[in-house]
């Protein structure tokens, strides 16, 4: 790789690296994107969803026409599983904006290649099958980045990080002391190829509409929940488990998965369905808690690296958060460049403007929610309570029925005391009113 | 979700070298031994007959679980060389 001067080096062609890349090519920044896999995308599974934000159309006008996502969000469903029954509030909109507001499933592999070839073509280079392994760092600035096998060295006066949820290269900066189990949560999915007509039928939806099912429960009392995401003719169903919880639990995600996949809720769905792929990855969980500081000099973290993700019990946002700090990082890392300056003063300008923009806001927000989520009765006993009361509530015997509030308090007993119920009623509301 | 066939299900480009070195001098202190149930692609498994966990990296999914569940750190943690290791579908 010598002969070639960079102004900037990438690390990672995910939505994070990929968004820094293309924003600091357009700049007219000579960019080096790096990436570890045969292809971008190769090594992320993920069967998700990109909430709507302003950054990629900031960088391509007709991005919602061009980008291969593969359908757009108009159901979702929120289910409660307990022991012999699920209980689901189900958001269908009618009101689909134009253009549209919402967010869409897509399918990452296809995507990240997509969207790297966007920065490559606005004249970044790309590198793929290129593992960095580390930084170069000279008198505390970090300058270049070491990779890996006879490679060598690569140099330049801004790096961004795009690494990933396990943020070797913030680490080696000093930015934060390692990522714990704790602090993150692991995903494992079963990708079922599903002809797009049965996928219509079953989940209530007509041609480019999707659904996103998750459920809260089910999951053996490990802390985390199920997904049943639709893309275009397949369907992505997995399960997201707290790492700490399912260490001490001693269970094992494929059981976990397994059973989630067998369950009366989601079986159906699956009928004749194939399976075609198993994949794992890693989610950050610890919201603003393990958002280290984001600069310092001659390097930006962006995206999972960055720990910028984060469910609120209701919606999960992460790869809008990392297109927008790629986006922040592109703009801050060009001006810097332009000026001559990459101090770690002067970089501090990415956070600032991540602490100004919806991503650190509203992982502020929702902070309050993502903590409460490390709680173990909203996995195991509230949903046990909630399927006892609604089965109590729809069930007919012959006998005069009772107060909600009588059947809830039988309901609780055994499974949550008074004092942890008043205790989480507090938590819950101070986390969401 | 039955592991057993893992290989069909998931593409690989296996390098000839493990990326991931356990030093099995520190398994039999361990008390909890996650590695052997937390792995997504169940890598780790304890033999008796020897005593320690024995690794197979082939499978490795690439996640990082076995790192954030190992306390003792018993693990020299890399991704695969360049181009190596697990391939996601495009399509």
């Amino acid at each position: 790789m010598s002969g070639a001067e960079f102004d900037a080096i990438v690390v990672g062609a995910g939505p994070a690296g990929s968004t820094a890349a293309l924003t600091l090519a357009q700049k007219g920044v000579k960019t080096l994107l790096l990436e570890r896999g045969e292809q971008p995308g190769s090594k992320n599974m993920f069967g998700g969803t990109l909430a709507w934000c302003p950054a990629p159309e900031e960088l391509i006008p007709d991005f919602w026409e061009q980008a291969p996502w593969e359908r757009e969000v108009v159901r979702r469903v929120l289910t409660v599983v307990a022991e012999g029954s699920a209980t689901s509030m189900v958001f269908r909109s009618h009101d689909v904006e134009r253009p549209f507001r919402g967010r869409v499933t897509l399918f990452r592999p296809a995507f990240d290649r997509w969207l790297a070839e966007q920065a490559r073509a606005a004249g970044a280079t790309l590198v793929c099958g290129c593992m960095v392994e580390g930084l170069v760092i000279r008198d505390g600035v970090v300058c270049g980045v070491r990779v890996a096998g006879s490679d060598g060295t690569v140099e330049a006066p801004l790096v961004v990080a795009g690494d990933g949820a396990l943020s070797f290269l913030a680490r080696e900066a000093g930015l934060h002391g390692g990522v714990h189990a704790e602090q993150v949560a692991v995903g494992v999915r079963a990708l079922y190829a599903l002809d797009e007509e049965d996928i219509h039928e079953r989940f209530g939806l007509v041609r480019g509409q999707g659904a996103t099912n998750e459920f809260l429960g089910g999951t053996a009392g490990v802390r985390g929940g199920g997904f049943v995401y639709t893309q275009t003719d397949s369907l992505s169903v997995g399960v997201v488990l707290h790492l700490d919880s399912l260490k001490a639990r001693g269970l094992a995600p494929y059981d976990l998965l397994e059973t989630f996949v067998d369950s009366a809720h989601v079986a159906p769905l699956l009928r004749g369905a194939q399976l075609v792929e198993y994949s794992a990855h890693l989610l950050p969980e610890a919201g603003l808690s393990m958002v280290p500081r984001l600069s310092t000099s001659g390097l930006l973290v962006t995206g999972d690296a960055g720990g910028l993700c984060y469910t609120n019990g209701l919606t999960q946002e992460g790869m809008n958060l990392a297109m927008t700090s790629g986006h922040a990082a592109g703009l801050v890392g060009a001006t810097a460049l332009a000026a001559g300056d990459l101090s770690a003063g002067r970089l501090r300008a990415y956070d600032d403007r991540l602490r100004a923009s919806f991503v650190l806001r509203d992982m502020k927000t929702f902070d309050r929610a993502i903590h409460l989520l490390k709680g173990d009765r909203l996995f195991s006993a509230y949903p046990e309570v909630v399927g006892a009361v609604m089965g109590q509530l729809y069930a007919s015997d012959g006998r005069p029925k009772r107060r909600i509030g009588r059947m809830a308090r039988e309901a609780l007993r055994g499974r949550v005391s008074l004092r942890d119920l008043a205790g989480d009623l507090i938590r819950i509301g101070r986390s969401y009113l | 979700m039955n592991l057993d066939d893992i290989f069909d299900l998931v593409s690989y480009r296996i390098h000839p070298e493990a990326h991931i070195v356990v030093d099995h001098t520190t398994c039999p202190s361990c008390s909890h031994r996650a590695c052997t149930f937390s792995c997504p692609a169940r890598c780790y498994e304890w033999s008796e007959v020897r005593g320690r966990v024995d690794f197979a990296y082939e499978s490795c999914l690439e996640c990082g679980t076995c790192l954030l569940v190992c306390d003792l750190g018993a693990l020299e943690w890399s991704y695969p060389a360049g181009g190596y290791g697990v391939r996601f579908r495009a399509t």
